[in-house]
């Protein structure tokens, strides 16, 4: 049986924010609310590295074990997912997730919080598959489409992937051991030099 | 005797080591009990029609697709 995972190579990744808009996009999530974002170290400076972070749909996932209201439950291919008509938007999830997946619209006055929003690997939620309601509560259900998300099929450079863990970590043993090297060979030292001096003997010359 | 206490000790180790093979329980490790509605199968929607292997199939081809050194392999 499939279980789906994300893996982000962090060696590919350009920081180009298309995960992160394929995601807006296709589920037509409301403003302020980031289902996937990106996490950048060292920015600006060589070494830099960048990650997309969303929902890790986690084997023994924290914000199920803290819901006072248990909304939240996995499908057979280890998707992690909630029910928001049982949701109170209590913000126990927020405070349990590692990666800040469970996210909240603030649309309201007096800093009122709504029903939690996140990642659904693009699976919807428990509504009919592929309904209007469906949409509007969580989005899109590639899934149910025979679909991978929406951020891992747009990736550019392919650094983030998605589907069946022992798939995606092949791909991702096959990257390696093509590669040959460490880190060095992607990223800032490849296109400017051992010394991160941004390509200083072009300069020159 | 000496054979069979080597036997039994070289079997108890095997059997140790393999445990590091096996498959992690997928399960939540927790006692809550989901109280939402129940959800559909993802190979129930029309696109499938409850056809789990086409549907798994289908996800296969498109992970697979996301390998970029297998789609751009020459053919010899």
């Amino acid at each position: 049986m499939a279980r789906m995972k994300f893996i982000c190579d962090a060696e590919r990744c350009i920081e180009c924010n298309g995960c992160v808009t394929a995601c807006k996009s296709e589920h037509e999530v409301p403003w302020g609310v980031n289902r996937r974002r990106l996490v950048t170290v060292n920015d600006g400076l060589p070494g830099e590295r960048s990650i997309s972070v969303a929902c890790m749909h986690c084997t023994d996932a924290p914000c199920m074990a803290v819901c006072p209201v248990d909304c939240f439950y996995k499908t057979e291919e280890g998707v992690v997912l909630h029910d928001k008509d049982l949701c109170i938007g209590c913000g126990y999830c927020f405070y349990a997730c590692p990666f800040g997946a469970p996210q909240f619209p603030q649309a309201g006055a007096f800093g009122l919080r709504g029903k939690m929003d996140k990642c659904t690997f693009c699976a919807g939620g428990p509504e009919a598959n592929n309904t209007e309601v469906e949409f509007k509560k969580y989005g899109r259900n590639r899934l149910a489409e025979g679909k991978l998300p929406a951020c891992a099929e747009m990736c550019s450079t392919k650094a983030l992937l998605a589907g069946d863990g022992n798939v995606i970590a092949t791909i991702y043993k096959q990257r390696v051991a093509t590669r040959k090297k460490g880190p060095e060979v992607w990223g800032w030292k490849m296109a400017y030099k051992e010394d991160g001096n941004i390509a200083a003997a072009e300069v020159k010359s | 005797m000496i054979r069979r206490t080597a036997f039994l000790a070289g079997a108890s180790v095997l059997a140790v080591a393999l445990t590091g093979c096996g498959e992690i329980d997928q399960k939540a490790k927790t006692d809550k009990i989901y109280a939402g509605k129940k959800d559909e199968r993802a190979a129930d929607g029309a696109a499938f029609g409850g056809d789990k292997k086409k549907w798994e199939a289908k996800l296969a081809e498109r992970s697979v697709a996301q390998n970029e050194y297998a789609r751009t392999e020459t053919k010899k």
